[in-house]
């Protein structure tokens, strides 16, 4: 069967990923030229340092070095930006999934075809895992050319798992928008939950290295398992795959139980 | 081809349809008539399979209208109330995906379809009027030869050479005996193609009729104004007016077809200076024969 729900998602959203890859390209492309004066200035470790520890937890992974590529890019680009920006994009893709074709009043035509909402839901989120997968693969090819052009090398382990670990975790939390909007038909709600949750489970994860009553709760947090073992440096986390993974599917089928039972919106 | 039973809806504590029994045959056009709000909408997205019943049975081709939803949308046509299209895509692509989402890749019938409904098939639908956009739905709807077209309010924004055109699709998808149910909240619309009629009303299908013995009953206002004084007892004997007033030499009153007649040579006694008659709306007309319910909105 030809999956053509997800290949029109794909086609509509065309014009948006280019932009989401050059954005990604472009902070990519920042961060290197940068990188020459950052290395050149070792006093720079010693200003992270005196951070207080709390803050130099939430927005540096504590123990990077900055003077090494690996260690600047994790502070710099993978630990804030760019999960931000492609939680966001899945976010915006998987809330207008469902929520927002629905709120569109077009979703009502997609349904008068032979089409199961369980295959809506699955192609949808299929389309959404696809861009993500564009998303990342701009990401890694953009600090691939980084290497030669600024000085700024990784391993291309390193660049290929932090990019799926960073993919999936977006793709974790367009699913959540996804099931959010497929089980009540919002599109505020389905970007509101995830964008509050995401706030929480990178918070949980900066923190608990600093605050012992969140260390428990740590290895629940998204975050934890896109960066907790450093993959620029250590390469994939297979656990730490099937933890998403597995939870991308849990989210799946909520998504798609939630949407077959209720009423679709006038 | 469609059966209900005890169809009820209802979304949080608004009871939006109430027990409707409604049945469709094949071959049959079914005109479904009401005024806006009155659950018409309600009833097709229940046929649909778009929201769940609350209570009683929707059967579409033999299947559950809510179960089945896939195997019975194979096989039917459907025309939402506001004709939502996808902005951004034109005509050939709406028509592409469409058929693709049925397992089909022949456009032919489709853009015969637009042809005949002088339809361009090229541009993106933000372009289009709202009439073009409603011709494009209808299309969607037809293109694939379906069993069973559902089609609300499928006239809205059509002209009339396109209503002619539409009314003579409908004949030769019934000709092969599919049938139609199509809503509207203009009797007007329906009364050239539907053979029935079923009238909603705050919920309640309240009448069921043949569309020959209803145009008997539709009301006529009727409003004469005479050059001399005039007693209004003999209008008021004639059977079957309604509403009958007379003040200053000018007569008003309601008329159904079958008066009509006797009220024209009752008036043709007087000297007429102005006569008029017009056809009254149709909620008029139910209103006049059906009343207000207990469950009526005023």
């Amino acid at each position: 069967m030809r999956p053509s729900i997800g290949l029109k998602t794909l086609y509509d959203q065309r014009r948006g990923l280019l932009a989401w890859v050059l954005g990604l390209v472009g902070l990519v492309a920042m961060y290197a030229a940068i990188w020459p004066s950052i290395r050149d200035q070792p006093t720079f470790n010693d200003y992270l340092d005196e951070m207080p520890a709390a803050l130099r937890s939430l927005f540096a992974a504590s123990g990077a070095d900055m003077s090494t590529p690996a260690g600047y890019l994790q502070v710099e680009l993978f630990s804030l930006m760019a999960p931000l920006l492609l939680i966001g994009y899945g976010i915006t893709a998987g809330a207008a999934a469902i929520a927002g074709e629905e709120d569109r009043r077009t979703l009502e035509l997609l349904l008068a075809n032979p089409v199961s909402r369980r295959r809506i839901v699955l192609e949808k989120l299929a389309a959404l895992t696809a861009g993500m997968a564009v998303l990342g693969a701009g990401t890694a090819l953009a600090l691939l050319a980084a290497g030669p052009l600024a000085g700024l090398s990784l391993s291309l382990r390193g660049i290929a798992s932090a990019t799926v670990h960073l993919a999936l975790l977006g793709v974790e939390f367009g699913a959540l928008a996804l099931a959010v909007g497929a089980a009540t038909g919002r599109p505020g709600l389905s970007r509101a939950v995830p964008a509050v949750v995401a706030g929480l489970a990178y918070v949980v994860n900066g923190l608990a290295p600093v605050v012992s009553r969140l260390r428990p709760v740590r290895r629940f947090s998204p975050f934890y398992q896109y960066a907790g073992h450093d993959p620029l440096r250590h390469g994939l986390s297979w656990p730490a795959v099937l933890v998403t993974g597995g939870s991308i599917l849990v989210l799946a089928a909520l998504a798609v139980t939630g949407f077959r039972r209720r009423d679709l919106a006038a | 081809m469609i059966r209900t039973r005890g169809l009820t809806k209802s979304f949080r504590d608004v009871r939006a349809l109430s027990g409707v029994e409604l049945c469709v045959g094949a071959g049959e056009v079914f005109g479904y008539l009401g005024p806006n709000g009155a659950g018409k909408t309600t009833t097709l997205r229940l046929l649909m399979g778009m929201v769940r019943p609350s209570s009683g049975t929707a059967t579409v081709l033999g299947m559950d209208a809510w179960r089945d939803a896939v195997a019975v949308h194979r096989r039917v046509g459907y025309l939402a109330g506001d004709a939502v299209l996808y902005d951004r895509l034109t005509g050939r692509q709406h028509i592409r995906y469409f058929l693709r989402l049925r397992g089909s890749s022949d456009m032919r019938h489709a853009l015969e379809l637009a042809d005949r409904l002088v339809l361009d098939t090229t541009r993106p639908v933000r372009t289009l009027s709202r009439g073009n956009r409603q011709k494009l739905a209808l299309v969607l709807a037809l293109m694939t030869a379906p069993d069973l077209l559902i089609l609300d309010e499928p006239t809205t924004g059509l002209d009339p050479l396109v209503q002619q055109t539409f009314s003579a699709i409908l004949r030769e998808h019934t000709a092969t005996g599919g049938s139609v149910l199509l809503s509207s909240h203009v009797l007007g619309e329906v009364q050239r193609v539907a053979d029935r009629i079923g009238v909603v009303r705050a919920g309640r299908l309240i009448a069921v009729e043949q569309l020959d013995v209803l145009r008997g009953r539709a009301l006529h206002h009727v409003t004469a104004r005479f050059d001399s004084p005039v007693g209004s007892m003999a209008f008021r004997r004639l059977p079957g007016l309604r509403d009958v007033r007379l003040a200053d030499g000018v007569l008003h009153c309601d008329a159904p077809r079958s008066a009509l007649d006797a009220l024209l040579k009752e008036v043709a006694r007087h000297d007429v200076r102005d006569f008029q008659c017009a056809e009254a709306e149709l909620e008029e007309t139910f209103l006049a024969y059906y009343g207000v319910g207990e469950n009526d909105a005023p």
